[in-house]
């Protein structure tokens, strides 16, 4: 009898302990397609099972919120754009967890899109019209067609008649396939995403121009996280093609693998960053 | 006087009360759809209101954020939920600026955002203008649609202005529904109607017909009882028609019986008139025959008494000549056209000396008021010798004759003696005469004949102020000029 109460009160402890260890804190930004947050949760659930503590995905709508919540300590690890990893990366705030492969390379671009049925052949040709920007801290979404119209020998501020923010690749997408905005600038990855899957906003939308490549949205630990679980994490996120539900959920996400790269793959970015 | 035709009560009844029901089911419906759309109409403009207001309450952040994406998005969401069936859809939602630009469109391909959401001159630019100077929420009513406006304020100013406009399609289509059903409604309650109205024609027409036909053959003298089948006012129509019809024919048969009494004892005292006439000169004939009898070669005698009892035949002969005049004419009927008086003053114009009686003629009388020719002739022959006669030294004789609406009117009016009150009550009095050779049955006959027309004489004389006979004969109507 004595025995089972012992048995008991060391179960009820050890169950207080697990309960009492928080979750961890997985950031998602406007890099990646948000709305398929089932998939994202079964990322999570994926990532948990192998660091052996729940993750929870949680999405902020800006950038900017994103890295304030991972610089704070809310976060522990975010998937963040390209752009502020680039500006954040000499901060010692943050560091490069892994960096996704892409159809065969860590490398992502722009697209400029236009309406299915718009006239419009090239970006140039957007003078005067609506243009969406996904976000003030995008590399593709808001950094580069900046810089594309600079080179044009334009200034950004003025180039366009009236421009806004959407907050995400997918809902600038949107906005021209509902014809709001007459051109924008998108992630290509999050575009193939959804040309993948057959999405209607990328049978609405037409490419008509590309950037070149830029180092891919890299997932990103806060600089002061858990040793042992950053480097789990790691582990964890890049053994995943060698797991068959790693494998799985890669192929889900239109993507090779996991890799950790060098920071200087950011370097092009970083040009952007100083010239946006 | 003929009516003019008009339709069988079998045709009158049931078209009146399909009329009547028609009307009454249109009035009503009408009504109702009218009703029915307003109200329809007024939830329809608060809902518009509703919409316009839900997204300015959602926008004043945005506005001044400058998110337009957002902006989009909560007028979309807010204005187009999923169409549900027979609800009125969004023909058009917008958030515009201040100065009339566009800052959100549900139609952002035709509405661009940052260019006017109007061009200049349109009746959607008024709308636009009428919209942009609302300060409190409110609605406006468009071609099709009823636009929900409200303004969105910030800190005592206008940043944009909400307008959501919502078909009246639906509403349109619903009224014409309603319309529709409303006619079909009245249509069936009229169809109803008239099969009703048809029934209660046949039920109440059928009685009265009978009972027309049963007076006809009345009026032709055949007596007919119709049965009483039901105890309504119809029923009590025939049993009142029924008694009618039984004293009418006892009526008739007294009259008949007191005609004939009347005929016998006028028969008796004309025969007693005409005995007692007769007999006057025929008493003196007679002493005057006796005497020559026994004094025959006096010829002394016979020149003094031949004249005497040629007088008395000649006095006889013209009360049998007028007594055959009576009995000619009083059974005579022939309808004519008044010119066939002019027979008469012709007659009488011939009679008299011109120097001496001046005699007036006035005809007033149309080609259509129709006269019986041997009646009218004979009545205004007497009246004329009767008046030349009562003017011996001379005088105006007038004749005149006009028609009125239902009777003939004929005056012969004199200037000569008169006729003295004493003999005024008689004169029409057979046998009745103030003149010496006069046979007393002129003014008789004249009284016979105007009364056989259905007519009257007047007569207003006073002694030396001359006479006026004024005689009223009801019009002769088609069916009595017709041949017998």
């Amino acid at each position: 009898m004595r025995c089972l109460l012992i048995v008991l009160c060391l179960a009820t402890m050890w169950l207080g302990a697990a309960r009492a260890e928080p979750p961890i804190r997985f950031g998602l930004t406007a890099a990646v397609v948000r709305e398929n947050l089932d998939l994202y949760d079964r990322l999570a659930a994926y990532l948990g099972r192998k660091v052996g503590r729940p993750v929870e995905v949680v999405q902020r709508r800006s950038y900017r919120e994103a890295m304030e919540l991972l610089e704070n300590g809310e976060h522990d690890f975010a998937w963040i754009c390209s752009l502020p990893y680039a500006k954040y990366r000499d901060s010692e705030r943050i560091g490069l967890l892994a960096v996704p492969v892409f159809r065969g390379a860590p490398l992502y671009r722009a697209y400029i899109i236009v309406h299915r049925s718009s006239p419009i052949q090239n970006i140039a040709e957007l003078e005067k019209r609506v243009f969406a920007y996904s976000d003030p801290d995008s590399n593709t979404g808001y950094a580069v067609p900046r810089r594309m119209v600079n080179e044009l020998g334009r200034n950004p501020d003025s180039f366009f008649r009236h421009t806004f923010f959407t907050y995400g690749h997918t809902e600038t997408i949107e906005a021209v396939a509902e014809r709001v905005a007459d051109g924008a600038s998108v992630d290509s990855y999050v575009w193939e995403f959804l040309a993948h899957h057959g999405s209607r906003l990328t049978t609405d939308t037409r490419i008509i121009g590309q950037s070149e490549t830029y180092g891919f949205p890299p997932l990103v630990y806060r600089v002061g996280v858990d040793e042992r679980l950053r480097t789990k994490m790691a582990d964890a996120l890049l053994a995943m093609n060698r797991d068959p539900d790693g494998q799985a959920l890669l192929g889900e996400l239109m993507l090779d693998r996991f890799i950790t790269p060098d920071p200087s793959l950011y370097d092009g970015v970083r040009r952007n960053l100083d010239r946006r | 006087m003929r009516l003019p035709a008009s339709p069988s009560l079998f045709i009158k009844l049931p078209l009146v009360l399909s009329v009547i029901v028609a009307t009454v089911a249109a009035t009503i419906g009408t009504a109702m759809v009218v009703q029915d759309r307003n109200r329809l109409r007024d939830e329809l403009k608060g809902k518009a209101l509703l919409l316009a207001r839900s997204v300015a309450v959602t926008t004043p952040e945005l506005l001044l954020r400058g998110d337009t994406w957002a902006l989009y998005k909560v007028l979309r969401q807010i204005t187009q939920g999923p169409e549900r069936e027979g609800e009125a859809a969004t023909v058009a939602a917008m958030v515009v600026d201040p100065n009339g630009k566009v800052l959100a469109h549900l139609d952002p391909a035709a509405f661009p955002i940052g260019l006017p959401a109007a061009v200049a001159g349109t009746e959607e630019h008024r709308l636009l203008d009428t919209a942009l100077a609302m300060t409190e929420p409110g609605v406006l009513d468009g071609p099709g649609f009823v636009e929900g406006v409200t303004p969105v304020h910030t800190a005592g100013r206008t940043i944009g202005i909400v307008r959501v406009r919502l078909s009246t399609e639906e509403l349109d289509r619903k009224t014409a529904d309603a319309g529709l059903t409303v006619f079909l409604l009245s249509l069936g309650m009229t169809m109803v109607g008239s099969l009703l109205g048809a029934a209660w024609s046949v039920r109440t027409v059928r009685p009265l017909r009978r009972l027309a036909r049963s007076m006809e053959r009345m009026g032709r003298g055949e007596v007919t009882l119709l049965p009483v089948s039901r105890r309504d006012e119809i029923g009590q129509l025939v049993d009142s028609f029924n008694r009618m019809a039984v004293e009418l024919d006892e009526k008739r048969r007294l009259e008949a019986e007191l005609a004939a009494n009347e005929k016998v004892i006028a028969l008796g005292r004309i025969a007693a008139g005409v005995a007692h006439e007769v007999n006057n000169p025929l008493a003196g004939m007679l002493n005057c025959l006796s005497t020559l009898r026994a004094r025959a070669n006096d010829p002394a005698l016979v020149a003094k008494y031949l004249p005497l009892i040629e007088k008395g035949l000649q006095r006889i002969g013209a009360l049998v000549k007028d007594l055959l005049i009576e009995l000619r004419v009083e059974d005579a009927h022939e309808a004519a056209d008044p010119s066939c008086l002019e027979d008469i003053r012709d007659l009488v114009a011939a009679e008299i000396d011109p120097a001496r009686v001046e005699l007036g003629w006035d005809n007033r009388l149309q080609p259509g008021d129709l006269v019986n020719r041997p009646k009218m002739q004979q009545v205004l022959l007497n009246l004329m010798r009767n008046a030349v006669e009562a003017m011996p030294t001379g005088g105006c004789l007038a004749c005149r004759f006009w028609s009125e609406r239902t009777d003939l009117w004929f005056e012969v009016k004199d200037s000569g003696h008169g006729i003295a009150e004493d003999n005024l009550g008689r004169i029409f009095d057979p046998f009745f005469t103030s003149r010496p050779n006069g046979t007393g049955l002129g003014l008789w006959i004249v009284l016979r004949l105007v009364r056989s027309m259905g007519g009257t004489i007047d007569v207003d004389s006073a002694p030396e102020r001359g006479t006026t006979f004024r005689i009223r004969i009801p019009r002769e109507t088609d069916l009595v000029a017709q041949p017998a």
